[in-house]
C-alpha cells in the first residue's frame, strides 16, 4: 500500500512540481536554493528530480537559465519567462478547477 | 579539479547520448553539487564531495532523469518488433533451407545474405540469422520512433499466441483420448521400425513377403534413411507422451519446437543423400528424372512446412515470455 501510494504521489508530484517551480521563479533563484525553499515549506524534492526538470522547462522556453560568472565559481540562476508566466496562469486555472471538482465530490459523498 | 567529482561526472557522461547537451548538463550537475556543499557550510574537499555524491544518485539514475524518458523504440511497437522479426526470420529460414539443399548462397539485398551451408553450419547459422533479423527490425522501429510521425504499421496475422489458444480446446477429454491413441500408434510404429531395422538393417521394402526380402534402397543409404525415420518416429512418440502427461501449453510448445528442429535437421540429411545408387530396384530410365524431381519437391515442401511450424512455435514461446 505504501509503495503504491508512493508511486501515485510521484506521478502527482510531477505536474505539481512544474507548477511550483513556475510560481517560485517569479524571483530569480539558483537550484539548491530552490531545494532548500521547498524543504522549508515541508515539500521534499530530490535534487536529481528538480534539476532535470529545470532543464526541460528551459528547453521549452518556460524558464530562462543564466550562468553567473562573476563569483568564485560559475553558478546557474533561473527565472520564469513571459511564456512561462502564460503557462503558469493556465496551469493554475487547471489546478483550481481540479481542486473544486475534488472538493465538490467529497462534499456530495458526505450526503450519501 | 576534484578527482572523485570528475570521475562521477565522467560516468554520467557515458549515459548521455546527445553530444550537444552533454557538456552543459555536466556543468550544471557540477555547479549543483558545489552549491550544496557551500550551502551546508563546509569547505569543498574530496571527503565532502564524496558524501554529497553518495546522496545525489547513481550515475545511470541521474543521467536517465535528463534523458526525458524517450524510449529507443516506442513501447507501442514492442509487439511489432517480435512479430516482424519472427516473420523476417521465417523468410530467412526458407533461404537457409534452400542454401543447404541447393548448395548455393543467396543474397536478397540489402536484408539477407545466406552463404552456402552444410546441415550443421545451417543449424549454427540460425541464431545469428535471428539476431540479424531482430536487429534490422529494431533499427527500422528506432527510426520510426525517432521520426515522431504517425506511421501505421501493418499487423500480419501469423501463429496464434499461446494465450489465444483456449485451454478448454486443448485439453478436452476427446483431445486427451486422441493424444493417447496417437501416442499408442506412434509407439507401435517406432517399435516395429526398430525391430525391422535390427533384423534387416533397413525398414524400406518393396515386398511384404519376408521370405523373399527385397529392400527398396541400397544398403548404405537404406541404413541412413531408416535411422532417420526411426529418430523422427521416436521424437514424435516422445512429444505425444510428454503432451499426454502435462497440462502446460508452454511445455507442449517447447516439445513441438524441439521435434520440429530435429525433423528439420534430419530432412536436411535426407535431402543431401545422393540420388545415384540410391534405389536397389530397377526403374525405367525415363522415370528416373521424374522420380528424382518428385521426391526432391515433396521433401522440400515437407521441410518448408516443418520450418514454418518451427518458426510459429518459437514465435509463440517468445511472445509468452515477453508477456510475463
Amino acid at each position: 500500500m505504501d509503495n503504491e501510494l508512493g508511486s501515485i504521489e510521484t506521478e502527482m508530484k510531477r505536474g505539481f512540481l512544474q507548477l511550483l517551480v513556475l510560481v517560485v521563479l517569479e524571483k530569480d533563484a539558483y537550484g539548491y536554493a530552490m531545494v532548500r525553499a521547498f524543504r522549508d515549506l515541508g515539500y521534499e524534492v530530490e535534487e536529481n528530480t528538480l534539476y532535470p526538470l529545470l532543464r526541460r522547462l528551459e528547453k521549452r522556453g518556460l524558464v530562462q537559465g543564466k550562468w553567473e560568472l562573476s563569483e568564485e565559481r560559475p553558478r546557474k540562476f533561473y527565472a520564469v519567462t513571459p511564456a512561462g508566466r502564460d503557462m503558469r496562469a493556465g496551469l493554475l486555472e487547471i489546478w483550481k478547477k481540479q481542486d473544486e471538482i475534488i472538493k465538490y465530490v467529497i462534499k456530495e459523498n458526505k450526503h450519501v | 579539479m576534484y578527482k572523485n567529482l570528475e570521475s562521477y561526472l565522467e560516468e554520467i557522461s557515458h549515459f548521455l547520448s546527445d553530444p550537444g547537451e552533454r557538456e552543459e548538463i555536466l556543468s550544471e550537475i557540477r555547479s549543483h553539487i558545489m552549491e550544496k556543499i557551500e550551502h551546508e557550510g563546509g569547505p569543498v574537499t574530496e571527503g565532502a564531495l564524496e558524501k554529497v555524491i553518495a546522496t545525489y544518485g547513481r550515475p545511470r539514475q541521474v543521467a536517465e532523469k535528463y534523458l526525458d524518458g524517450r524510449p529507443i523504440i516506442a513501447p507501442a511497437f514492442t509487439r511489432h518488433l517480435f512479430r516482424y522479426a519472427s516473420l523476417l526470420f521465417a523468410v530467412h529460414l526458407v533461404f537457409i533451407v534452400f542454401a543447404v539443399i541447393f548448395k548455393k548462397s543467396f543474397i536478397v539485398f540489402p536484408f539477407l545474405f545466406v552463404p552456402r551451408l552444410g546441415v550443421i553450419g545451417a543449424v549454427l547459422y540460425m541464431p545469428m540469422a535471428f539476431l540479424a533479423d531482430f536487429g534490422a527490425v529494431a533499427m527500422m522501429l528506432y527510426f520510426i520512433t525517432r521520426s515522431g510521425k504517425e506511421i501505421k504499421l501493418p499487423w500480419p496475422k501469423f501463429a496464434l499466441d499461446l494465450d489465444e489458444v483456449k485451454a478448454t480446446d486443448a485439453k478436452t477429454a476427446a483431445a486427451q483420448v486422441a493424444t493417447m491413441v496417437g501416442a499408442g500408434i506412434m509407439l507401435a510404429l517406432t517399435g516395429l521400425a526398430v525391430t525391422l531395422y535390427i533384423k534387416y538393417q533397413t525398414i524400406f521394402f518393396i515386398s511384404t513377403n519376408f521370405s523373399k526380402f527385397r529392400p527398396l534402397f541400397m544398403p548404405a543409404p537404406g541404413r541412413t534413411l531408416s535411422l532417420i525415420v526411426i529418430i523422427m518416429l521416436a521424437a514424435g512418440t516422445l512429444g505425444l507422451l510428454v503432451k499426454l502427461f502435462t497440462r502446460s501449453r508452454r511445455i507442449a510448445c517447447w516439445v513441438d519446437a524441439g521435434a520440429d528442429a530435429v525433423a528439420l535437421v534430419l530432412m536436411g540429411v535426407v535431402l543431401r543423400q545422393p540420388y545415384a545408387n540410391l534405389l536397389a530396384v530397377r526403374i525405367p530410365p525415363a522415370l528416373h528424372s521424374w522420380l528424382h524431381i518428385t521426391l526432391t519437391v515433396t521433401l522440400l515442401f515437407v521441410a518448408l512446412m516443418i520450418a514454418v511450424d518451427l518458426v510459429a512455435n518459437v514465435v509463440r514461446l517468445g511472445r509468452k515470455r515477453l508477456g510475463k
